[in-house]
């Protein structure tokens, strides 16, 4: 009898560890899990041992993508803003965080980001960073079934309405409706051409400088274009030809460069006001440098490398003796929200995805030691209270490290002022 | 009429360097009977070793010199990867140039890192007038040195031995060969001339505006050129990859306004469109072989 009941219990172990069902506790039993992505154990490079770890997982442009130039200091910034943040105790004196042992390349390929997005994700209570639009837009549908926090390295509007996506500074749209706002301001328009990219990159931008346009009573001409510096004929030409006041550009910097270079060549001598991703400090080497200098400016969701706040000092202090790049500065200042919402779910005890969700929507301002207003981290609201609005516009200056330099500081133009956030811009194009 | 006119001259520039790539492909398929999709890697790195070589030896003596390095670079690909497969069928040696593009363009996209690498190039993008006409430098520099090119090379395949050689093997390889041609001589030769032109194109394509690492994708337009040519005519590739830039171009200029229900950027796919017209009215090309075959 007693035989037959321990065969008994024992198909019964085989069956319910078969199921999955008793693997969880053993796993926890190896790793000392607290929950996905969160251990009793250090971390492999703890500054403490005696603290559990946070792993955060990095889905970027590492190599051979367009924007691998602002992908690995993104990157590289994140980790030293981690190293930082666990040499000053951690978070919540409890945990420190792990950003390197889930680094994955995604070339800025959505079908691979959504790969190796699969190969980490339980692992990871988050994503310390997941790099572009159209390849986030690939995996926001399980971000959001299993609460996965993450931030974007992104700025389109459509991250405005979800809740697990904690952007940091305004949106392409708002950034290119402050841009035009900008131009009224100093140059008085009377046309505006949007030059852009498709997706929700470049027509999130369009999409702003359209609705700024018809604020301020401008002609408006949306210009799509491909990217590839061979293929920007059709957007010179078009500039050209309709001679724009003031041009509008969402590309990358090599087609930024071919396009003001090329226009510039041909005679043109209107404006451009590139987003944040057009400007690079290796195209004042290139032979568009000098059309940069007199036509260009670059808007900005953030201040440049060496802006004087004490998150920046740190931030320079941190990283050492490196090439000064704002992929830097982003990566850097995204890191706070996280910061922000880590701190409030070791705090409220629920350390878990679900916990740290509600510790994000409970933040309506973040510390971003400067770098950036605290209601920029406002994740509380609805989202077109919640939705920051300002942003800087740069000039080209060769002496200043990363090449620009801050022209106007933080503002919020009238059009983003009364703009209702109430769907991602790109879809009213 | 003046846009026009300019147009075309952005056309003829840039086809320019489809018709360098284009003569590539047919070299080397017209010797092996393989097309080889190695030559992409080859435009990339004959325009990195350029903008490396400037620094040292300026722009004139780096352009021959990164040329060479680029021929060498090929010869030794033939010798290394495609010289053991010979009598293998032409579909596996096309996969292994495949497989040759994507090793090349590793490494030379580790010699690029991530920012654009610049030609040093005297042109940029300054123009010049010609008459009423205002069309930049570098597309008259790409159209002229293209021509003196293709002037050396069929002058090469008409007076020179090996260029008699060349033909001769192209013609029917194994009566060459019992006449003493060595056949493998004449597959490295034509690599090495594939390699040599490839590195020219990639120094055009890299002239002001720089090379990145996603540059490689332009020299995919030399495919359309040679179907439209014909895959064994080196006067077709010439003239389809001249055909190519110009439709290109004019769709870029004209398109929007004359057939804006296309979409916005239909020039991208243009060279494609006739691809796919060609293919499905002339498919050996406006100067190709025709093949008949008995079933």
């Amino acid at each position: 009898m007693k035989s037959r009941a321990l065969v008994g219990y024992l198909a019964i172990a085989a069956l319910l560890s078969g199921c999955g069902a008793l693997r969880g506790g053993d796993e926890e039993a190896r790793t000392g899990a607290v929950t996905t992505g969160v251990t009793r154990e250090p971390c492999p490079m703890a500054v403490d041992k005696n603290k559990g770890c946070i792993y955060l997982g990095t889905v970027s442009d590492l190599t051979s993508g367009p924007f691998a130039a602002l992908a690995v200091p993104i990157t590289e910034a994140q980790k030293a803003f981690w190293r930082r943040v666990n040499q000053a105790g951690g978070i919540g004196g409890k945990y420190e965080v792990d950003v390197q042992a889930y680094v994955r390349d995604n070339k800025y390929n959505p079908e691979v980001h959504r790969q190796v997005y699969n190969e980490i994700k339980d692992k990871v209570l988050g994503l310390a960073q997941t790099l572009g639009s159209p390849t986030t837009a690939a995996i926001i549908g399980d971000l959001r079934a299993n609460n996965v926090v993450s931030a974007p390295a992104s700025w389109t509007s459509a991250w405005e309405f979800e809740d697990v996506i904690i952007e940091t500074g305004s949106n392409y749209c708002v950034e290119s409706m402050n841009s035009v706002d900008y131009a009224m301001e100093v140059y008085k328009p009377k046309s505006v051409m949007a030059v852009h990219l498709a997706g929700d990159y470049g027509a999130d931008a369009a999409a702003g400088a359209k609705a700024a346009a018809e604020k301020n009573g401008l002609t408006f001409t949306d210009v799509e274009t491909p990217p590839g510096a061979n293929e920007q004929g059709r957007a010179i030409n078009e500039i050209t030809k309709k001679k724009p006041d003031l041009v509008i550009l969402t590309t990358g910097p090599a087609d930024a460069a071919t396009i003001i270079g090329q226009a510039y060549a041909a005679g043109y001598r209107g404006r451009f006001i590139g987003t944040g991703p057009t400007w690079n400090p290796a195209l004042l080497k290139s032979p568009a440098a000098q059309a940069m200098k007199e036509l260009y400016e670059q808007s900005s969701p953030g201040k440049p490398w060496d802006a004087d706040t004490p998150g920046h000092k740190a931030m320079r202090d941190a990283l050492g003796n490196v090439t000064p790049n704002d992929g830097y500065t982003s990566g850097w200042a995204w890191s706070y929200p996280m910061k922000a919402a880590l701190e409030k779910m070791v705090a409220s005890g629920d350390i878990s995805r679900k916990g740290l969700l509600a510790a994000v929507k409970s933040l309506s301002t973040v510390d971003y030691e400067g770098m950036l207003p605290p209601e920029a981290g406002n994740f509380a609201g609805d989202p077109n209270a919640a939705t920051f609005r300002q942003t800087l516009i740069n000039k080209v200056d060769e002496t200043a490290p990363t090449g620009v330099r801050t022209v106007k500081d933080f503002f919020t133009g009238p059009t983003a002022q009364a703009y209702t956030m109430d769907g991602p811009c790109f879809e009213k194009l | 009429m003046k846009g026009l006119l300019e147009t075309l001259v952005r056309g003829l520039g840039n086809g320019s360097v489809y018709a360098l790539l284009a003569l590539g492909f047919v070299i080397i398929y017209k010797a092996t009977r393989v097309i080889s999709f190695a030559q992409p890697a080859l435009m990339l790195a004959g325009a990195v070793a350029v903008s490396y070589l400037v620094e040292v030896t300026g722009f004139w003596l780096a352009v021959p010199l990164a040329a060479l390095m680029i021929a060498l670079l090929a010869l030794g690909i033939e010798r290394v990867c495609i010289r053991p497969m010979v009598g293998r069928p032409v579909f596996v040696v096309a996969i292994i140039t495949l497989g040759v593009d994507v090793v090349v363009r590793v490494v030379v996209n580790a010699f690029i890192g991530r920012d654009v690498r610049q030609m040093g190039d005297p042109w940029g993008f300054d123009q010049v007038s010609l008459g009423p006409l205002v069309v930049q430098q570098r597309w008259l520099a790409m159209f002229g040195v293209t021509a003196v090119l293709v002037a050396l090379l069929f002058a090469f395949f008409r007076y020179t031995r090996y260029g008699l050689a060349m033909r001769a093997a192209a013609y029917d390889q194994e009566t060459a060969l019992a006449q003493g041609v060595s056949v493998g001589a004449v597959f490295a030769m034509s690599w090495a001339l594939a390699g040599f032109l490839a590195a020219i194109a990639g120094m055009f394509v890299g002239t002001g505006q720089g090379v990145e690492q996603t540059s490689w994708i332009i020299a995919l337009k030399a495919l359309p050129a040679i179907i439209l040519g014909g895959l064994d005519s080196l006067g077709g590739a010439v003239v389809g990859g001249l055909t190519i830039g110009i439709v290109e171009s004019l769709f870029q200029s004209y398109q929007g306004e004359y057939a804006p229900w296309l979409g916005q950027n239909f020039a991208v796919v243009s060279p494609y469109v006739v691809m796919l017209l060609v293919l499905l009215v002339r498919p050996y090309g406006l100067f190709g072989t025709r093949e008949v075959e008995r079933v």
